[in-house]
């Protein structure tokens, strides 16, 4: 914390002082103190002074050795909204049971699903009821004969009341299971107390208002300063920090980022965050019932609508999913999805759920080859927000495209990538997009978190390339970089990359 | 990616030993299934969306075979021998509104091997991942396993009053009547509308009006209950299109197929898969040229060792001139054209980081002029003590709050309140993060160059993507003319003079707030903070916005110089 730009003081006999205004005040307010220590908040109220003016004046006091602090540190649990869902209506693995208990045949996964216990839960749940005795083996799912008694609270269900009614969480195993799972996070609270120190105490405070302080613009126009004897200051003393701008450490990153791309020859893209299906999906070939388009993957938005692309474009994009030839081709190029093209859902509007719309909208505006083309942007889809998802999240896409480009080429580039950022270990594995053929998946070995998933890509599939009029192969691949950046600048929570702490994005030496 | 559980026993006795965890883990990586670990006696898997197939034993066996020394090739299917009357689904019209399509099939046990309880569990298992996924939650399909000795065949396909429907539903064991069964049973709760039209419901009955089930929702418990012991099911499935139908039983079929059962056609006989019933379970060609894979590949094949490849993909190579015909089974729905069987080469021989080579580059990188106009302003902010932040396109409902009406777009289907506007200014996002830091000291300088959406219903995508810069500052004594002349300073290093005029801008306080115009256009927007808005946010000390749109003011800074 920067304390006030007040002028350093002066240096003194231990037992005589010169301070300046806010020293003097606050050591007088720990001298005159009922009972000591002090708490530093309530400093302000009995010196008139700012918090920050009072911090200030605390340090250098105790950089002169007149006061002392001491410092309590304290861990303060929270729920996470997913915790306060599991508070309001249960842990998965209770309404698990509620739900088991209240039919007598058993049940399964979409009976559970039915009954209210998404997919996403019913794993975590299962784990544990089968763990703790109360499930059966095998699916359907049941409760195993002479189960433990379900009117018994589970140990993480007090923890978790504890915690909301802000009592001390009795079970601390339990505890760590909620953080775990992402139930509870923990927060530091630090609680300063200050007491003058026998030097303080003892100490007779000068009576300096002969001595000149501050040299002013008066007193330089004037001359006063001539003749007079100038308060000496404690170049020991602290001084106040200096605190400065500085780039966001991962927009700077992506900047970095950006320059090895360009290094690499290719060109920046850009596109709408709010596009139509049509061009987040559709002209990519996938399908229109595809789920990774669903409500629960993709975000809509309300009060506004999109538009069809042109015609021609729309026509040959439909046939392609339709198994129909290309207007003036005769034969199919791909069987298609076997199902009717509607341009209504080809208009309904999403948040950019991908990248690669760019390059489809870049290949449509550019179709000349050679293509090298990059696009570092942002990026949406639903998505609980933890330590390693976010709903916005930036990906790296880019296209190499020309006679002769093949997977190599796309694998060169990752391994190109990978170097630029000095990562060394790289391994390639089978991956799936409809809109790619081959389509793969670059990992990196992070040195906590092992190998992770950053490099997707593959060669784009004629289904996307021919609606669009390109005839060389293309190879394309949307990076995410998020976890690169934290494999990079060694951050292991992927929230920390939007981080907005004044202090630390102004603060001292990274 | 979608996830299953299979026992690993079952694995073990389909490929004729254990796979330790780290061996299983090492072979799944060069396929499209992941290891996630073992849970009890069962192995937890995930594979990508294309291959649901390798998360059943009996399909992740096929694949690993010919890693560890086992079979290859394309696993034949053998015909079963059929008795009795011919085996049809007879299709009413009045399904053609509610569920158009059906397809089956007939799967029949070796002589020594009837059903047994690992194999019904491994296909009912399946089934319900299709229904989840391929079948996009019954929606678009959905399949029935029935036991052919419990009913006779014609079996018809068609609607009845819900009142005239009576069955006992595979979970239990009183006859419930249609109605009752709509009103009560979990799953009618959950797929019920898939099948109903008005009063009538969809049914599959029997020669003898004997309901096998009630599609999309429930077999009955008579015939519509396989058990270890059958000798022959009939696989059914009903959807909305005949290809999906098709390749749902294609699919079911691979856990009987792998495990050496038979298969007998089944025709349907009216609706749109008319008289198509014999092809449902049966191998399809493509061709794969072998320029196809070279090109795709980077790499040349030779036509035995792309044959090896294909073998051990279990695909059936049947070298013709220039490439292959290749025979696929009907479990691999993913495999649509050449480039499809391309990659199943390109896998099999296994993908590693060193064949990859950087391609030398014709192009010259290049960055978007606008891009780094957008980089000059930051840097100026910077320069002036700013503090660069990154922060959420969308930004939460009670900032939003603040700042009615914000004219921000709504997200229809949010995670949560924190993220439930797109924010059409900056504002929202500094504000959030002034409240973040109201614990640190003031004076705060803060800046944003990002993007936000304006509604905009001439455009293709009803909105247009802005890139702005938005500044904050807040500390004891800053007011209005600050931000001004941020402004002033930002658009004078541009090159650039804008002019104020008077605007309310919700969230500032009336009369200390204006629009920056620049030949006719908006370029900025700049306000002091209305109080209400701080102490909501517990700020503790006044502020100022400040917002250029950077968007808007490139075209002009740009026709200036050019001129």
């Amino acid at each position: 914390m920067p304390p006030d730009p007040d002028e350093p003081d002066e240096a003194v006999p231990a037992t005589e002082l010169s301070l300046g205004g806010p020293e003097r005040a606050v050591l007088g307010a720990l001298r005159s103190a009922g009972p000591l220590p002090v708490e530093e908040e309530a400093l302000p109220t009995r010196t008139d002074l700012s918090i920050e003016a009072v911090r200030g004046a605390l340090q250098r006091l105790r950089s002169k050795g007149l006061a002392n602090v001491e410092e309590e540190h304290r861990e303060v649990l929270t729920l996470t909204p997913r915790g306060v869902r599991a508070q309001a209506i249960g842990l998965p693995e209770r309404r698990m049971l509620q739900i088991l208990g209240g039919h007598t045949a058993p049940m399964g996964p979409t009976d559970l699903e039915a009954a209210g216990l998404p997919a996403e839960e019913r794993s975590a749940a299962i784990g544990i009821l089968r763990r703790r005795g109360f499930l059966a083996d095998g699916i359907p799912f049941r409760l195993r004969d002479g189960h433990p008694d379900v009117a018994l609270p589970f140990p993480e269900e007090t923890a978790l009341r504890s915690i909301h009614d802000d009592q001390v969480a009795p079970d601390d195993s339990a505890v760590k299971d909620l953080r775990r799972r992402g139930l509870v996070e923990v927060g530091h609270l630090t609680t300063k107390r200050w007491t003058p120190s026998d030097e303080g105490r003892a100490a007779v405070l000068l009576d300096d208002s002969k001595l000149l302080g501050t040299l002013s613009t008066v007193s330089l126009r004037d001359g006063s300063w001539k003749g007079q004897e100038f308060r000496p200051y404690d170049v020991r003393a602290a001084v106040p920090y200096v605190t400065g701008a500085r780039p966001h450490r991962y927009a700077a990153w992506l900047r970095e980022f950006e320059e090895i791309l360009l290094g690499l020859g290719f060109e920046q893209g850009e596109g709408p965050l709010l596009e139509t299906e049509f061009w987040d999906c559709d002209v990519l070939f996938m399908p229109q019932h595809h789920p990774a388009r669903s409500i629960h993957d993709v975000f809509g938005v309300v009060g506004v609508e999109g538009k069809l692309p042109p015609a021609a474009l729309l026509e040959r994009v439909a046939a392609v999913h339709e198994g129909r030839a290309l207007p003036g081709e005769a034969a199919p190029i791909t069987p298609g999805w076997k199902a009717p093209y509607d341009p209504e859902v080809a208009r309904h509007l999403v948040l950019r759920s991908q990248t690669t719309s760019v390059s489809a909208r870049y290949l449509a505006n550019h179709p000349t080859p050679p293509f090298r083309m990059f696009c570092l942007d942002r990026n949406f889809r639903v998505e609980s927000v933890d330590a390693t998802h976010h709903i916005d999240f930036t990906q790296c896409e880019g296209i190499l495209g020309g006679e002769g480009t093949n997977l190599r080429d796309l694998v060169g580039i990752f391994r190109a990538l990978a170097d630029a950022i000095g990562i060394r270990d790289l391994r390639i594995r089978p991956s799936y997009f409809p809109f790619t053929e081959p389509s793969v998946e670059g990992y990196v070995k992070h040195p906590r978190l092992g190998w992770i998933e950053v490099f997707p890509g593959g060669m784009f599939r004629p289904e996307v390339l021919r609606p669009l009029g390109i005839d060389v192969p293309v190879a394309a691949w949307g990076i995410g970089v998020m976890r690169l950046a934290m494999v990079s600048l060694g951050v292991s929570d992927i929230r920390e990359l939007f981080e907005d702490d004044l202090e630390r994005l102004t603060g001292g030496p990274r | 990616m979608p996830r299953a559980t299979i026992p690993r026993a079952r694995l073990a006795k389909a490929l004729g030993r254990d796979l330790p965890d780290a061996e299983l883990r090492d072979l799944l990586w060069s396929t499209k299934a992941e290891f996630d670990g073992p849970e009890g006696g069962s192995l937890v898997l995930e594979a990508t969306a294309d291959r649901l197939d390798l998360l059943t034993e009996s399909g992740l066996a096929l694949a690993l075979a010919p890693k560890v020394g086992g079979a290859h090739g394309l696993v034949p299917i053998r015909s079963a021998p059929w008795s009795g009357p011919a085996p049809q689904l007879l299709v009413d019209p009045s399904v053609a509104g509610v569920r158009p399509a059906i397809a089956g099939a007939i799967v029949a046990a070796p002589e020594s091997r009837p059903l047994d309880a690992g194999l019904l569990d491994e296909a009912i298992r399946f089934q319900e991942l299709l229904h989840a996924t391929y079948g996009a939650q019954r929606k678009r399909a959905s399949i029935g396993i029935y036991p052919t000795d419990r009913f006779q065949f014609p079996v018809r396909y068609t609607t009845r009053p819900v009142d005239d429907v009576r069955f006992v539903p595979l979970d239990g064991t009183v006859e419930v009547g249609g109605r009752a069964f709509l009103a009560a049973h979990p799953l009618a709760a959950r797929y019920g509308s898939l099948g109903v039209a008005g009063e009538r419901m969809l049914v599959l009955l029997d020669r003898d009006d004997q309901i096998l089930s009630v599609p999309p929702i429930l077999n009955s418990r008579g015939a519509g209950e396989a058990r270890p012991g059958d000798r022959s099911l009939l696989l059914e499935s009903t959807g909305a299109t005949v290809a999906r139908v098709r390749e749902m039983i294609g699919l079911l079929s691979l856990v009987f197929v792998a495990n050496g059962w038979s298969v007998a056609p089944v025709e349907t006989v009216g609706g749109p898969a008319d008289r198509e019933g014999g092809a449902v379970v049966a191998t399809r060609r493509l061709e794969l040229p072998l320029a196809t894979l070279d090109a795709l590949a980077g790499r040349t094949f030779t036509t035995p060792e792309a044959e090896h490849l294909l073998a051990q993909s279990r695909l059936g190579a049947h070298p013709i001139p220039g490439g292959f015909t290749v025979e696929v089974p009907p479990w691999r729905p993913d495999l649509l054209t050449a480039v499809d069987l391309a990659e199943d080469v390109v896998l099999a021989r296994g993908l590693r980081a060193e064949d990859g080579v950087v391609p030398p580059s014709p192009t010259r990188g290049r960055r978007r002029t606008e891009s780094v106009f957008r980089r000059e302003v930051a840097d100026l902010l910077l320069g002036l003590g700013y503090a660069e932040l990154y922060t959420p396109v969308l930004v939460g409902a009670e900032v939003d709050a603040l700042l009615a009406p914000s004219g921000a777009i709504r997200v229809a289907n949010p995670v949560s309140d924190l993220y439930s506007h797109v924010r059409n200014r900056l504002l929202p996002s500094l504000l959030t993060s002034l409240a973040h830091n109201v614990r640190h000291a003031y004076p705060q300088r803060m800046y944003e160059v990002g993007p936000v959406i304006v509604a905009d219903p001439g455009s293709e995508t009803g909105g247009r993507t802005l890139v702005r810069a938005g500044i904050l500052l807040a500390g004891e004594r800053f007011g209005f003319a600050d931000g001004a002349a941020l402004l002033d300073y930002l658009t004078g290093a541009m090159g650039a003079v804008g002019v104020r005029e008077p605007l309310e801008i919700p969230g500032t306080i009336r009369g200390r707030a204006a629009r920056l115009r620049l030949a006719g256009e908006s370029i900025g927007e700049v306000g002091e903070l209305h109080p209400s808005v701080l102490t909501e946010l517990r700020v503790p000390v006044p502020a100022v916005w400040a917002e250029l749109d950077l968007s808007a003011l490139w075209p002009l800074v740009r026709r200036a110089e050019a001129a």
